[in-house]
């Protein structure tokens, strides 16, 4: 009893001491709650977090308030990207993505261009933060890490999260090598004395490493060390299902936290993966059996996963990628056309990214996160919904992009020449 | 093993085919000294058989006619392959199908696939889509790489895909013949192909043949307009000593004389406005006729030129930024496209994956949400036409499939509810009356490559 007086008081002076000009209240909107689905509810964001979810507040309290009435609030979109390190894809010179200097430690975030064209379009899809998803050309991919896409020169970041490897067909040598390999180089990683990594600095080459793939700096060695003391996960792009098998015996052998990337085969072993209790992020749409490695690729990968009770998340892997990342709705609309419950779905592109890879305070409408949210105008995995605002902290963000500013060109003041039409 | 055998026997049935055709091509061509440009009857003409039909009626659907209109509790009655009738209340004896709270369309056709040409699982061996040995290969033949055991036609029937058509990649200025097929089993490519559809020549502007053939040229732009522009000199030549010997043979020329008696149709790769412009002024300069342009992501710049010269836009709904090329994207550029001109623009959403081909309507549908955000007030029957009507007019078999008139082939397509939304699945597909996929049953054609594969089945 005491204790809830306690909370009364805090409760009561932090809403009255609120500095209203950052402070946001969402009133009368369907919001999307983890473990509920879409509630109406009104929700009150101050200094970027959120404060306070109930039936009704009274927006006396701020000095901002956004009617909501049938609109649809869900936490913005995590998405699972190159969102602000690619702009085009098949010109490499705006490619900041991949690096051949470095693989396990490569961190590309640093090179984030929040004003990228891709950025701003995703935003005004309900896009408030990406997984940066690294693509260095050795045998680590590289470290994943986490950029809200807010307007701006400053992002918070999380990270790094994880490491991304691949295993399977992807790899030119025998699948049996490379696993002997990958436990020889954790044995060699775990050997290495710790201050070695303090004074040799140049470039070592693993065992009679040659090519590319082989090759670890110094600063890949302390990535890896990061897997074998369990501060960071190894996240594994893996789709047959033997290799899957194989991949978490491989980690729990070696003490390693797994994540499984793609799997297209996973339902084959959607028990074995639960056990393990393995999480998996992919994308429902990867039907097409592409690759041997991929023969059991099926629409169903998801419905069998969640029915065993596996943890997902999903992204969007279809045409052009990245530039789509939104499209995670497109994807997460159509697991729930093949059986996954709608909450598993929508819960899979916004709170399960974040409870997967550890990231803090974002990824759900709650109490005590950051006030990350999209408000829809329908239903947000339906095809023909659109956002209306997004808030990424709290702040309302500017949705303008180049591909309306196209459309209004070709759409309005048609009797002006292209050049001549307004440039918003 | 079995495999391997399988290879080497279709290499000997090809290369046996090859040298028996000559014969009987120039029994074709007799009397007309292009008709084997056309060759759809003779040698490798369609050998397609239809499944039985049904005589089934469907009741009390919402049925999108694929030329527009949208109408509600109304019937479906189809028999021999055909459909016979649309209105309500038919009074007619046949299989009753239930369609309440069902929708019903014509048969989803894609204007451009790979399917076949680039099958799953994608390996070297079967990498069969691009002759890129030469900025010109109007002499090959898709139809010649088809893999009639693709494990993909079946997952794009099971998103109502009842046609499609197959076109070589875009490395080449000319990349070559392009095929239209039924969306059905069949162990030779001649038992997949529509009959009667018009062979196609695959064009391409821009970065692919430049890139590709940099090193020996052409290497800009200019120099691909150069390359377009010398072909068909060579063909014009090429037809005027046909007059004098009328049995000479040029492969690549007979194509390419096929396009200027207006016998094959160009389906042309181009993404960017100022490059369809050029290249509507090549095919006036030779005299010949664009049908589509393809990834026609600046469509929406010229949708007034292209609504004037009747040229149709083939489009992705939203793919961009994987080159340079399609980057001044717009979701609303199919709306724009289909608006143009008091509606009167051609407007086609386009797959050119085995991905999206399964979910053209989803396409279909984010198009045309962007385009009444963007203004437009267009129904969804309208944007219907731009998967069925469209493609079925640009592939030339709009007298025979895309819309749901009476007298045209039962191409069917019974969905679970609005194809427009994305919880949406195809029910039933019929082709050519014939049920060809049940969702509730799973009965779907499987390929020879699925067998032994799905060991997870009957778990």
């Amino acid at each position: 009893m005491k204790y809830f007086y306690l909370i009364l008081i805090l409760g009561f002076s932090y809403l009255s001491l609120a500095d209203t000009e950052n402070s946001v209240l969402v009133k009368g909107g369907n919001v999307f709650l983890p473990d509920q689905g879409f509630v109406k509810k009104d929700l009150l964001i101050e200094e970027g977090k959120i404060v306070s979810i109930e039936d009704q507040i009274d927006d006396g309290v701020t000095g901002k308030t956004i009617y909501a009435d049938g609109k649809y609030i869900t936490p913005g979109l995590v998405v699972f990207s190159s969102l602000g390190l690619l702009e085009i894809g098949a010109l490499s010179e705006t490619n900041d993505n991949s690096s051949d200097i470095y693989n396990a430690g490569f961190d590309p975030s640093k090179a984030y261009n929040p004003f990228s064209q891709a950025v701003r379009l995703n935003r005004s899809k309900g896009v408030t933060s990406t997984v940066h998803i690294p693509g260095a050309s050795g045998y680590f991919s590289g470290l994943l890490s986490h950029t809200k896409i807010n307007n701006g020169w400053k992002q918070k970041k999380q990270g790094p999260l994880a490491v991304l490897t691949s295993y399977g067909q992807s790899r030119g040598d025998s699948r049996a090598a490379e696993l002997q390999f990958m436990s020889d180089l954790m044995d060699f990683v775990r050997n290495r004395p710790e201050d070695k990594a303090n004074y040799e600095t140049d470039n070592i080459q693993f065992f009679f490493g040659t090519q590319n793939d082989y090759q670890f700096t110094n600063r890949d060695l302390v990535a890896i060390r990061k897997l074998l003391s369990n501060e960071l996960p190894l996240v594994v792009r893996v789709n047959k299902a033997t290799d899957i098998l194989n991949v978490i015996k491989f980690a729990d052998t070696e003490g390693i936290e797994l994540i499984l990337w793609e799997a297209n085969e996973a339902h084959m072993v959607a028990d074995e993966i639960a056990k393990a209790g393995v999480p998996v992020v992919l994308d429902p749409l990867n039907n097409i059996p592409g690759s041997f490695d991929s023969l059991n690729a099926t629409y169903e990968n998801v419905a069998r996963l969640n029915a065993a009770g596996v943890k997902m998340a999903f992204y969007y892997n279809q045409g052009a990628g990245s530039h789509n990342a939104y499209l995670a709705t497109q994807s997460a609309g159509n697991a729930v056309a093949m059986g996954v419950p709608y909450n598993e779905a929508l819960n899979a592109i916004t709170k399960n990214p974040a409870d997967i890879f550890g990231l803090v305070d974002v990824g759900q409408v709650s109490v005590g996160f950051e006030g990350d949210i999209a408000i829809w105008d329908a239903d947000p995995l339906e095809l023909t919904s659109f956002v209306e605002k997004v808030l990424i902290d709290g702040v309302e963000q500017d949705l303008s992009n180049r591909y309306e500013e196209l459309t209004d060109r070709y759409t309005k003041e048609k009797d002006l020449p292209n050049s001549y039409r307004s440039r918003e | 093993m079995i495999r391997k055998l399988f290879l080497s026997l279709l290499l000997l049935v090809l290369f046996g085919c090859s040298n028996d055709s000559f014969p009987s091509m120039q029994d074709e061509a007799e009397g007309s000294v292009t008709k084997f440009n056309n060759d759809t009857h003779g040698t490798y003409g369609s050998t397609y058989v239809p499944l039985s039909s049904e005589n089934a009626v469907i009741r009390n659907a919402t049925i999108f006619d694929g030329l527009g209109n949208m109408y509600e509790n109304y019937d479906v009655h189809f028999s021999d392959g055909k459909i016979q009738a649309l209105g309500m209340n038919l009074q007619v004896d046949a299989k009753e199908i239930d369609g309440t709270g069902k929708y019903v369309s014509p048969g989803i056709i894609d204007i451009h696939s790979h399917m076949g040409v680039y099958p799953a699982p994608g390996v070297r061996t079967s990498s069969d889509g691009n002759e890129a040995t030469s900025p010109v290969t109007a002499e090959v033949w898709a139809e010649h790489s088809v893999w009639s055991q693709d494990p993909q036609y079946k997952l794009a029937l099971a998103g109502g895909v009842t046609s499609f058509h197959v076109l070589p990649g875009s490395a080449n200025l000319f990349g070559g013949r392009g095929v239209t097929l039924k969306n059905v089993s069949a162990n030779t490519v001649t038992a997949m192909k529509f009959p009667d559809a018009p062979h196609t020549l695959k064009m391409a502007c821009g970065e692919n043949p430049k890139r590709v053939y940099s090193s020996r040229g052409p290497s800009t732009r200019m120099g691909n307009v150069a390359g377009y522009r010398e072909a068909w000199i060579g063909a014009e030549k090429y037809k005027k000593s046909l007059e004098k010997d009328p049995s000479s043979r040029n492969l690549r020329n007979e194509t390419l004389v096929g396009v200027l008696d207006g016998e094959i149709l160009i389906q042309n790769h181009c993404y960017r406005a100022d490059e369809m412009a050029t290249m509507i002024n090549i095919s006036k300069e030779f005299d010949y006729k664009i049908t589509t342009f393809h990834h026609a992501v600046e469509a929406y710049k010229i949708a007034d030129l292209l609504a004037d010269e009747g040229v149709c836009a083939a489009m992705w709904a939203d793919w961009w930024g994987f080159k340079h090329e399609a980057y001044d994207m717009t979701i609303a550029n199919v709306a724009i496209v289909d608006q143009a001109r008091d509606g009167t623009g051609c407007a086609i959403v386009h797959s050119d994956s085995a991905s999206g081909i399964q979910r053209l309507n989803q396409e279909a549908a984010k198009a045309l949400a962007a385009g009444n955000k963007a203004g437009f007030n267009i129904s969804e029957a309208r944007a219907m036409t731009w998967i069925t009507q469209n493609p079925a007019k640009a592939a030339g078999i709009l007298d025979q499939t895309g819309t749901l008139e009476a007298g045209k082939n039962a191409d069917i397509v019974i969905w679970d509810g609005n194809p427009f939304s994305v919880y949406t699945k195809a029910e039933h597909v019929f082709i050519d009356g014939a049920l060809a996929f049940d969702k509730a049953t799973q009965f779907m054609p499987h390929t020879d490559f699925d067998l032994g594969v799905k060991e997870w089945e009957g778990e």
